[in-house]
């Protein structure tokens, strides 16, 4: 099979669960208008074939760029090139990531503008650079993981005492709003050509995990720091969302257009320009495998747009629908069934979810197969996702009452889960968190949150893409834990 | 043991087939008695001059390298050939290559056998270990002391009759690093010895050693 049909076969996969929760949901609870349907469904076809595209550039062009770049660091072997690349690479991914764009914007209407959007991309992007240069440095000098983690989070606890429990939610979910379908890729890979000069096969393996979640806890601790100095914030409920295409076919789609191509093309600039800089002055690639990249630029950039096109037009209406027609229906029970099960399908057609799962079948040689990680992965953002319903229907179920224990439990299974699982793991946690679960899910949240007449618009809007972050931290660790004791040798 | 060319009673079993089908292929291979297996990721491409020019043509592959003794390969070749459909086209091939050595997998009955058929002593050897993560510099490390050159390390997965594991039903090789080594005939056995003893390959479960004769190089000085 060749690459687009593999990719195509994985993401029609990938789709027809959704699918069938949704028409399911439509002939019993949740029943939908012709129009919505038919968007829905155009939007299905738009999100596999844009991913099916977006992952084919990412294979030819995202990831042998981050390999390319990592081993062009290295090479020097100088401690401040390493140090300064990582935080231009750091602050410029950040800084264009559509995701934490539209978060920051979100943040600043929900804090009546006392938060600027300016001011919370420019902390969330020097803490993730100056986070992603101390990634580069723990690869090169081989410091743990799981110590540079157990030292960041106890921090990030400490800095957490102190932070208004709203505010707290906003800066967990900035570090899944950070590390988007192209910044995930690409870290991925950089590590990857980072540790590849290693030579010790093992070390190499771990070291090539890790940066994503390096750099999420930069943009968390942004946040918190940028907290310190707004206090006394005072909490609008957030517009209500416009989803007025009605029975009109087409003209959502149209209309979500030309936010979509900005945002792609602004994602894909920082990329750009690293390539072109890095091709004239370090790279110097030959013709085949320039066009090689060229080709899967262009790749990348049409199914991100396709991609996006059909989550915000025929996705997001649908996701609100049956969040707030559940909650309203006044049946808990379901609300938080079909949340699990959303949480579940969605996860499998993130974009960098893909990425993450084949880069550890290529990093492992096929140990670690990409189903097995994907179905720890599935369970831990379904059980997310029904917290998260359930932070909805219970209002005193604070964000913390379970971030805490939650990190605190994942930091513990560090000490008992073999090191490759530690990086993966953690890495999973940003890469979860993309534009799926950030539009359709989330909206599912947000109307449920609207319909249920005792839920906080502001509270319980935040924390879920904090509660996807976490989960499958520890349910992956679990895969880990399951992996050491079953694969020990037998009868020798 | 000197160093006349012997081959063995064994031979490489190579099947080359589509991503994700190699566990698989090991799997088919251990029902007919086969001991183990090593699995490597590859990359393959279609001949489609469309497909290649919009870079799509690329395929990933896995290749499994089986040691078997020579009566089991045709039953396994055929038990493959109907399992996994080799015969269809885009299913997949397969090849078998003499192994003028092995060692390993707990055998002791490694039973060399003089080759009778006179001067087809090659210069050089490619001396094939198989050996846990990790350990793969190690080999080098005792080759290089023991003379070689220069080694090559390729990652793979693989497991042995020792490694058995399944995690929600579907098989789990365990991480492997292939280390090949060309060198000259008289040093071979030399290098053999040393990696044979360095990482204690007569103990069942530490690993598999091979050779295979070959018969022209390039680049080697």
């Amino acid at each position: 099979m060749t690459l687009i049909a593999s990719k195509l076969k994985e993401n029609i996969l990938a789709m027809l669960p959704i699918i069938a929760i949704v028409l399911l949901l439509h002939v019993t609870l949740v029943p939908l208008n012709i129009g919505q349907i038919v968007r829905f469904l155009i939007g299905a076809v738009f999100v596999v074939i844009g991913l099916s595209l977006f992952l084919v550039g990412i294979d030819l062009a995202i990831t042998p760029l981050g390999e390319l770049t990592g081993e062009q660091i290295t090479k020097p072997n100088r401690l401040w090139v390493v140090i300064i690349a990582g935080i231009i690479l750091g602050f410029v991914i950040s800084i264009a990531e559509p995701g934490l764009i539209v978060f920051a914007n979100q943040v600043n209407t929900v804090t009546s503008g006392l938060i600027s959007s300016r001011a919370i991309l420019i902390t969330v992007s020097i803490g993730l650079a100056l986070l992603v240069s101390l990634g580069f440095i723990r690869i090169v000098y081989n410091i743990p993981l799981f110590k540079i983690l157990l030292v960041l989070y106890i921090i990030i606890g400490l800095m957490a005492l102190f932070s208004s429990p709203v505010f707290l939610a906003i800066a967990f979910d900035a570090s899944g709003a950070t590390t988007g379908v192209l910044a995930v890729p690409f870290l991925l890979a950089l590590s990857i050509g980072i540790s590849r000069l290693k030579r010790d096969a093992k070390a190499s393996e771990k070291d090539s995990f890790g940066l994503v979640a390096i750099a999420s806890a930069g943009a968390i601790m942004g946040l918190l720091i940028l907290g310190f100095f707004a206090s006394d914030l005072v909490f609008t409920d957030p517009p209500l969302p416009d989803f007025s295409g009605g029975d009109s076919i087409l003209s959502p789609f149209l209309q979500v257009l030309p936010s979509s191509l900005s945002d792609t093309l602004v994602a894909f600039s920082p990329l750009l320009l690293i390539f072109i800089i890095l091709q004239i002055f370090g790279f110097k690639l030959k013709q085949r495998p320039l066009f090689r990249i060229i080709k899967g630029f262009i790749y990348a950039l049409l199914g991100l747009l396709i991609f996006l096109i059909g989550v915000n037009a025929g996705f997001m209406e649908v996701g609100d629908l049956i969040g707030e027609t559940l909650a309203s229906n006044d049946q808990p029970f379901f609300l938080l069934i079909i949340a699990f099960f959303l949480g579940l399908f969605t996860i499998i057609a993130e974009p960098a979810v893909s990425v993450l799962t084949h880069q550890i079948e290529d990093i492992t040689s096929g140990y670690v197969k990409r189903r097995l990680v994907l179905i720890p992965l599935s369970i831990g953002v379904g059980f997310a996702i029904a917290l998260s319903a359930l932070r909805v229907l219970i209002p005193e179920l604070q964000l913390w009452h379970i971030i805490l224990p939650g990190y605190i439990m994942s930091l513990a299974m560090m000490f008992f889960v073999p090191k490759l699982f530690v990086g993966i793991a953690f890495d999973a946690g940003g890469v979860a968190t993309g534009p799926l679960t950030a539009t359709f899910t989330l909206a599912f949240i947000q109307g449920a949150a609207r319909a249920y007449t005792t839920a906080n618009l502001v509270v319980d809007g935040f924390g879920m893409i904090a509660l996807v972050a976490l989960a499958p931290i520890i349910t992956l660790q679990i895969l880990g834990f399951i992996y050491k004791l079953r694969t020990r040798k037998a009868g020798v | 043991m000197d160093h006349i060319s012997i081959l063995t009673d064994y031979q490489l079993l190579v099947v080359i087939v589509n991503f994700g089908l190699g566990s698989k292929v090991l799997k088919i291979a251990k029902q007919e008695g086969i001991g183990g297996g090593t699995i490597v990721i590859g990359k393959g491409t279609h001949h489609q001059p469309i497909l290649e020019f919009l870079e799509l043509a690329e395929t990933r592959k896995e290749i499994v390298m089986m040691i078997a003794p020579l009566r089991l390969v045709n039953p396994t070749l055929d038990a493959l050939e109907e399992k996994m459909k080799l015969h269809k086209p885009n299913h997949g091939i397969a090849f078998v290559i003499p192994v003028a050595k092995f060692m390993g997998m707990g055998k002791y009955d490694r039973s060399y056998k003089l080759n009778e058929g006179g001067d087809v002593m090659t210069e050089y050897q490619a001396i094939f270990t198989v050996v846990d993560k990790g350990k793969g510099q190690d080999v080098v490390d005792v080759a290089t002391q023991a003379g070689a050159k220069g080694a090559t390390l390729i990652n793979a997965r693989g497991s042995g009759i020792h490694e058995t594991s399944k995690l929600f039903n579907m098989e789990v090789e365990p991480e492997k690093e292939m280390v090949l080594i060309l060198a000259k005939h008289d040093i071979v056995q030399d290098i053999i010895s040393a990696i044979t003893h360095e990482l204690d390959l007569e103990k069942p479960g530490n690993g598999i050693l091979f050779v295979q004769e070959v018969h022209q190089t390039k680049g080697i000085r």
